[in-house]
């Protein structure tokens, strides 16, 4: 078994007197998709914006590659090579899809303070951007306005943006979220091909996409993991089938 | 749309033709307008472009147009720089002062922001008073323009030039750093800030560099100012000025990218045409930014923009007939508002009061005819006139909007 490319130890994470999430431990390896379930309220946002840097962890370590990323800026945790999208579509809603890429992808290129060269003569910058909007399907809405776009649109936007700064890692937070059948089948093949050679951490309430999707399956409970394993492993699982899967079925 | 750069070209030409177009007093005024219209499109940069409404932009205007004046009076009057170079001056300090005042303003944003910056500008207001060596106190600093490359810079004329030299430098600047990689992410600070950081971006060193920029042609705007008026006082400094450019550029329209300029050239033409007439001109310049808001809150730029982006291919002649239609029945109203605000104005002076004795009330002279304030007559009319013409507009638009339904 190879290295875990993220790594979660003994993280802790309170606000005031509510322990949010208490001594979860998690490995990510490299190249898999792993999904994140549990029951409303066990943490699983928190958890991602202890790893994106939106949040700093109470107690713990949060690795990425071996090195320390807990309680970094999310521009920093970015910059190592770990991307997120959001659970509340969290795009540039007054600028074309295009433009969304564009800033996407500048920061990849170190394009940050210039302001001596043309956006439009970028060749390798719209180049990107083109191999973007092909990616998430958008070709043909590149000079429409972001807040035109239809929700799944959006979404796939969204997906695009995380995938722009071309991470090791990334994180998606509910991506079917509010989506029909047709278009969450449509998501779930999206994030098969872009996530190729990458590493997915996902949290998602559809079931039937994790267990499609996901090589491994976390389940967190009360701010704690109390299960990994293959999708069947999960399934057999007495603990999580009374803490979660039962509770639904029931 | 092709005939924009012949519009740009035509306007160009006109502005270089302009010193043997119109008389001198007018000349003067387009001085104002360009220096008005750079530091509109100063402020735009930041509110527009950026998304933060600052209340505190005459500090860097200020602070330019005093750097300026002493940059003229450095060596015993003989001026740090050649004197078409000072506007460098202003902008240099205009940009350090920015530094600092958008390292502690763009920690925040929104409301709190907005706050910082009136804070800050309101501090620097009340420490001139007090700082007679920099500030001149109440006298302010004054100066002389030094002949320069040939130039005397003594007339009008080559004042009008060198304004108009450093704001159209300056406004192709602003384009052209709206079209860089730190352009389009100024958009993006604008549009979500809080997803630019998880795109890994630092955005608070963003913002503080463009405020920078933003408070560097405010404070070419300013040294473009006390060039002018060869003096500055710390009057620059008060929060009218700032309130005057967020109010031009809203007016122009501020997020698009000619449209603050537009706004502070107009108001301050429309400034100078108005304030020789009536003594209200401020209750005026206020009115139109208020129905401005209410009814073009992109602005009068932005509008028509949004027009032109939008017009239906067959119907142009018509919506433009409509619109000539609609602005003849406004002005018919506006022609009734302008007679009872005066009226009133006069009717509610002191000096017509003083006037006023028991059971006479003197008659008021207004558009060469004396009326009689106690007869229904001058009532009557501004408020007749008022009327008809919004009536005028209330069916004009049925009208429009009953064949946009037929065509439907």
């Amino acid at each position: 078994m190879s290295d875990p490319i993220l790594s979660l130890q003994h993280v802790h994470k309170s606000f005031g007197p509510a322990h949010i999430i208490r001594d979860a431990n998690l490995d990510v390896l490299p190249g898999e998709r792993h999904a994140v379930i549990g029951p409303n309220g066990a943490g699983k946002s928190t958890l991602f914006h202890l790893c994106s840097g939106q949040f700093a962890p109470s107690k713990g370590h949060i690795l990425l590659n071996g090195r320390e990323i807990g309680g970094l800026k999310p521009a920093e945790v970015n910059r190592r090579g770990l991307a997120r999208s959001f659970q509340i579509t969290n795009i540039f809603p007054g600028v074309s899809v295009f433009e969304n890429l564009r800033l996407a992808v500048m920061r990849k290129h170190n394009l940050q303070f210039v302001f001596w060269r043309s956006a439009a003569r970028l060749r390798q910058v719209n180049e990107e951007v083109d191999d973007l909007l092909g990616k998430i399907r958008l070709t043909d809405r590149a000079q429409t306005l972001a807040s035109q776009l239809s929700y799944s649109e959006q979404r796939s936007l969204e997906i695009g943006m995380t995938l722009a700064s071309d991470p090791q890692v990334i994180l998606l937070d509910e991506p079917m979220a509010g989506m029909s059948h047709e278009e969450t089948d449509y998501t779930a093949g999206l994030i098969r091909e872009i996530t190729e050679g990458r590493t997915l951490l996902i949290v998602e309430h559809d079931m039937s996409v994790v267990f499609s999707l996901a090589h491994r399956i976390s389940v967190l409970v009360y701010g704690e993991i109390i299960a990994t394993g293959t999708p069947e492993d999960i399934r057999g699982n007495a603990r999580v089938k009374e803490a979660y899967l039962g509770e639904e079925a029931a | 749309m092709k005939f924009a750069p012949l519009l740009l070209l035509a306007t160009v030409a006109l502005l270089i033709a302009l010193p043997w177009l119109v008389s001198g007093s007018m000349l003067n005024a387009a001085v104002q307008m360009l220096i008005a219209a750079l530091f509109a499109m100063a402020f735009g940069l930041l509110c527009g472009q950026a998304g933060m409404l600052s209340f505190g932009h005459a500090a860097y205007f200020g602070v330019g147009a005093f750097a300026a004046v002493h940059a003229m009076n450095a060596f015993g009057g003989a001026g740090l720089l050649p004197t078409p170079l000072l506007p460098l001056v202003g902008g240099a300090t205009g940009l350090i002062s920015g530094l600092v005042a958008g390292y502690f303003s763009t920690k925040r944003t929104g409301v709190y922001f907005a706050m910082i910056t009136l804070a800050l500008a309101e501090l620097l207001h009340a420490l001139a008073s007090h700082l007679k060596a920099v500030f001149g106190g109440e006298a302010g600093v004054s100066s002389f323009r030094m002949p320069a490359w040939g130039i005397g810079f003594g007339s009008l004329t080559d004042v009008y030039f060198l304004t108009l030299v450093w704001t159209l430098l300056c406004i192709g600047l602003l384009y052209l750093f709206s079209k860089t990689p730190l352009g389009r992410i100024t958009l993006g600070l604008r549009e979500n800030a809080h997803r630019l950081r998880f795109l890994g971006y630092n955005t608070h060193a963003l913002g503080t560099l463009i405020f920078a920029i933003s408070a560097m042609f405010a404070g070419i705007a300013g040294a473009l100012q006390s060039m002018n008026i060869e003096a500055a006082n710390y009057v620059v400094l008060e929060s009218h000025i700032s309130t005057a450019v967020v109010l031009n550029s809203f007016i122009g329209g501020v997020r698009v990218f000619l449209g603050p300029a537009i706004g502070g050239a107009v108001m301050t033409f429309f400034g100078y045409v108005t304030s020789d007439l009536t003594r209200v001109w401020l209750l005026y310049q206020g009115i139109i930014f208020v129905l401005v808001m209410m009814f073009l809150p992109r602005g009068l730029v932005g509008e028509l923009v949004e027009r032109l982006r939008h017009r239906s291919g067959q119907g142009v002649a018509r919506s433009l007939g409509a619109t000539l239609l609609r602005l003849l029945c406004l002005a018919v109203a506006a022609a009734g508002a302008v007679f009872l605000i005066e009226f009133l104005q006069r009717f509610l002076s002191s000096e017509y009061r003083a006037g006023v004795s028991e059971g006479n009330w003197p008659a008021i002279s207004l558009f060469s005819y004396d009326w009689a304030p106690l007869s229904v007559l001058p009532w009557a009319v501004g408020l007749g006139l008022f009327g008809l013409g919004i009536a005028l507009v209330v069916t004009v638009n049925r009208r429009v909007a009953d064949r946009q339904e037929a065509q439907a």
